[in-house]
């Protein structure tokens, strides 16, 4: 799992990795039941303080998306998966609506922003189909 | 996580140098097992709230508590306890590393040689040759490998990463969360890297006129901007010195 912190992005490091975390899930590098490394592994690799990865490791398990077994480690919960996603399709969500804002308010009429969509849409490449299942929120 | 105590405290300090009054009332907690980032301009007090903290200096008025210990009255017990690291190399010129730490190893009761020899080696200090020799890097790490030695539960922090290259600054860094990771341990470090202060801090404070002006957890000082943490910390670190930013 590559995970970096950036001090120079506007959330906090701890922030930064719950993200990274649910990213890391959406995607399916980590799949239910696979263990999150140590927090001072993370802590070392991201060059932050352990204790901001162990606080970033509460708020992924006060959010159900991962589970501490007791004395074993931190592990990525059966629901993870599906709460991972829909965590990420709703910061994707929150996202494309400041975008669409910001055309707005800079005086894009709705077929441009429309047609801008499409331009960025035809530039990925590839239009990719929804997950196997999960898909809606 | 917070337990309402804290290992390190100031309340109501006061102190001057002769007739100019730096410190005047101030008051910080560290909770235990947390680190807190001290930021503040230059000349400000910082470097004196560390030395009030190691009972290198006596203040005029108020409690300083470090464990629970008076650093005046149980400076002994408190200089076992407490790694202390000064904003400059603190050593004689002639002297090397082993002999350096020799003279620690006679004279502190904690002394742990495996962890100094373990903690050079990791942090590329040079062993051969005289502190009148040494980079500041090289000396900085020194004290940084002196004071991680007898693995203490406190850490006192003045400007570490001042004056340093990228590559040694980034070396102490790295160091620093190592031994963050080997045990607990409360930490009050001194800086005007920003973004090593978003790095290291539970939470930070800022101290400007005297006292400490803001103080919390980092993601509350740095609030919701757009902005990177470490900008938002220079904004704010310039408004309570009465900037316009």
């Amino acid at each position: 799992m590559r995970l970096r912190v950036d001090p120079t992005r506007p959330s906090s490091p701890s922030v930064q990795i719950v993200e990274g975390i649910l990213d890391a899930i959406a995607r399916g590098a980590l799949g239910a039941g696979e263990q999150l490394p140590t927090v001072r592994g993370l802590a070392e690799q991201v060059v932050v303080n352990p204790n901001t990865v162990a606080k970033a490791y509460r708020d992924l398990e006060a959010l159900g998306v991962v589970e501490g077994r007791h004395g074993s480690g931190v592990f990525v919960a059966v629901a993870g998966v599906e709460i991972a996603r829909r965590e990420r399709r709703g910061a994707v969500k929150a996202d494309l609506q400041r975008a669409v804002e910001a055309a707005q308010a800079t005086g894009f009429t709705r077929e441009e922003i429309t047609t801008e969509v499409e331009r960025v849409l035809a530039a990925t490449g590839r239009t990719r189909s929804a997950p196997k299942q999960g898909g809606r929120s | 996580m917070t337990t309402g105590r804290s290992a390190i405290e100031a309340v109501d300090v006061r102190f001057r140098y002769g007739q100019a009054p730096l410190l005047e009332g101030l008051s910080l907690s560290v909770p235990t097992g947390e680190t807190t980032a001290l930021l503040g301009r230059n000349g400000v007090g910082k470097s004196t709230l560390l030395k009030l903290l190691m009972g290198l200096l006596k203040p005029r008025h108020g409690t300083l508590r470090v464990l629970g210990l008076d650093p005046l009255r149980d400076a002994r017990d408190l200089q076992a306890l407490v790694g202390y690291v000064p904003d400059r190399p603190d050593a004689w010129p002639w002297m090397r590393v082993p002999e350096l730490f020799r003279f620690f190893a006679v004279h502190h009761p904690r002394w742990n040689a495996e962890r100094a020899r373990a903690w050079t080696e990791r942090l590329g200090v040079p062993l051969d040759r005289s502190f009148r020799q040494l980079s500041r890097g090289e000396g900085m790490k020194t004290m940084l490998a002196a004071a991680l030695a007898p693995d203490p539960e406190v850490l006192l922090l003045d400007e570490p990463f001042g004056g340093l290259d990228p590559v040694a600054r980034e070396e102490m860094l790295r160091a620093l969360v190592g031994a963050l990771g080997e045990r607990r341990r409360t930490v009050l470090v001194s800086t005007h890297e920003l973004d090593l202060a978003a790095r290291l801090g539970d939470r930070v404070a800022i101290l400007e006129a005297g006292v400490i002006r803001t103080e919390g957890p980092l993601s509350e000082v740095i609030g919701a901007g757009e902005s990177g943490a470490a900008e938002a910390l220079r904004v704010r670190l310039g408004s309570e010195a009465g900037e316009v930013t």
